[in-house]
């Protein structure tokens, strides 16, 4: 019994990753904005990404 | 431990009235000729039951009050298909290191089918009947014992004592009397050896849960939670590994058969790149610019931004859009690129990459343009990098998150199954060495 679930749980896990790379799914954290106006073109300086405020690393060791 | 009862030829179902010499309680004898001796219920003396004024064979110390049989004597069941009726009870102990270990006997009478017994450890049952045949014993490290073409792996051998009986045995019981007895298994039997001067009796047992126990006695309430696991005790995932790992390896072969397909599928094209510079130091105006427009082409699908800088203990931030330019939807996310190193009293260390990699999800297909806004820290000079996008990539972080479910599963069926036989086998004459070396 516990090897039919696991083959049904293995199928269902290459099912989801079939899927997965066929529709080009991914794990990055990715904002989606919509109507960003055609105007960003010729002004770049117009849009402000979300991510503009990051506070950045400037680290090293 | 499991012992075998002596053979008996059938008898008439019926049961006889006595009582007895010393305390004159009433007696009931169920299993009529057959029974050798019989143990009153009122004072415990094991009396003679061949013999017509029942002699009193023993009397020992009265402490049925805190060993009461679970199953009443008396009390009738079917067991495969046969009726039995319960008609004695002892107590059988061992000592291992000074520590007592004791469990029960019921002994089962059918006047057509003869004996047989329950035993019960712990909430641990077994159905035991008496070998027909003698196994064949092969010495070694672990000896084993072959019955009927199965093959016994050696648990146990202890003496054990008689503490307690109750009702009638078609043999000379006695409480005191000492066995040695020898345990082989092959979950779930479990063949046993009982050795009395020079008699050895053989029996089978084979594990029965204690709710079949409670249904087939029709007994109330519910059986006592079995404790630990017992010697032939079935592994709830026995024999499974091998199964589970061979499952696992066809999964396995069907993941690569999935990549080989995907890559042979995915466009996995490059739609655009480009090189560009940033001067971190004297950089004045409005940094952000946009790309060419490029093309995205086939089903919706992913698209892959590889941002491959020559910073060097320096970082470079990007804020990047992709901008589909007929839709104005947009794809917003940032990448910070960082690499150092250096030298220390552990010696040299690296932090970062100079290159970074990056998949956006579900980009439908169009034309698109890349709006990018690098940042760094004033004084890093000119930082060089290259932007690539590529469309339809394989992602193989689904494929290693894909491995380790199919894994991770198998390796925990695995592990309850060695945890369970080594649970099993810590109570044999086998026990692994445990935390404290003992």
């Amino acid at each position: 019994m516990i090897r039919i679930l696991y083959v049904l749980y293995g199928m269902l896990v290459l099912g989801v990753l079939a899927t997965a790379e066929y529709n080009g799914w991914s794990l990055a954290s990715i904002n989606e904005v919509k109507n960003v106006p055609r105007s960003v073109r010729d002004n770049p300086g117009s849009y402000r990404s979300v991510y503009g405020y990051y506070h950045h690393y400037t680290g090293g060791k | 431990m499991n012992a075998g009862p002596p053979q008996s030829s059938a008898a008439p179902a019926q049961a006889k009235a006595l009582n007895c010499p010393h305390c004159g309680a009433s007696l009931t004898l169920r299993s009529f000729n057959n029974a050798v001796t019989i143990v009153c219920s009122s004072c415990h003396s094991i009396l003679d039951a061949k013999d017509p004024n029942l002699k009193i064979l023993q009397t020992f110390e009265k402490t049925v009050e805190t060993d009461r049989p679970l199953i009443p004597l008396g009390t009738r069941g079917k067991i495969r298909g046969v009726q039995y009726e319960v008609i004695g009870y002892q107590r059988r102990t061992i000592y291992v290191e000074g520590v007592p270990y004791s469990w029960h006997e019921y002994l089962l009478f059918n006047p057509y089918q003869g004996f047989r017994y329950f035993t019960e450890y712990n909430g641990h049952w077994n159905d035991t009947s008496t070998l027909r045949g003698l196994p064949t014993i092969r010495p070694g490290i672990v000896p084993s014992a072959t019955y009927l073409g199965e093959r016994y792996r050696h648990f146990q051998t202890a003496e054990a004592s008689t503490t307690f009986v109750l009702g009638e045995f078609p043999w000379q019981v006695r409480v005191g009397e000492i066995a040695k007895v020898s345990d082989y298994i092959s979950p779930p039997r479990v063949i046993s050896s009982e050795q009395s001067g020079n008699e050895i009796t053989w029996s089978m047992g084979e594990y029965m849960a204690g709710r079949d126990v409670w249904k087939a006695f029709n007994l109330p309430g519910s059986a006592p939670q079995p404790v630990g696991v017992y010697e032939n005790q079935p592994s709830p995932v026995s024999g499974m590994t091998t199964s589970i790992w061979l499952a696992f390896s066809a999964l396995m072969l069907a993941l690569v058969v999935i990549l080989i397909g995907c890559s042979a599928m995915q466009r996995d094209e490059q739609a655009f790149v480009g090189d560009y510079a940033f001067n971190a130091n004297g950089a004045r105006g409005e940094p952000s610019f946009v790309t060419d427009v490029f093309e995205l082409k086939g089903h919706t699908s992913n698209v892959e931004v590889v941002t491959d800088t020559n910073v060097n203990n320096s970082w470079i931030f990007l804020n990047y859009a992709l901008i589909d330019q007929d839709t104005g939807h947009a794809f917003d996310f940032g990448r910070e690129v960082s690499y150092y190193h250096g030298y220390d009293s552990d010696g040299s260390w690296t932090e970062g990459k100079s290159k970074d990699s990056v998949i956006i999800p579900q980009v439908p297909p169009g034309h698109y343009y890349l709006r990018v806004e690098p940042e760094s820290d004033p004084g890093m000079g000119f930082i060089r990098y290259s932007i690539t996008v590529r469309r339809d990539v394989p992602n193989y972080t689904f494929y290693g998150l894909a491995f380790l479910a199919l894994l991770v599963p198998a390796v925990l069926i695995t592990w309850r199954s060695l945890s369970f036989e080594h649970l099993r086998w810590a109570e044999s004459d086998y026990a692994p060495l445990m935390g404290g070396g003992s």
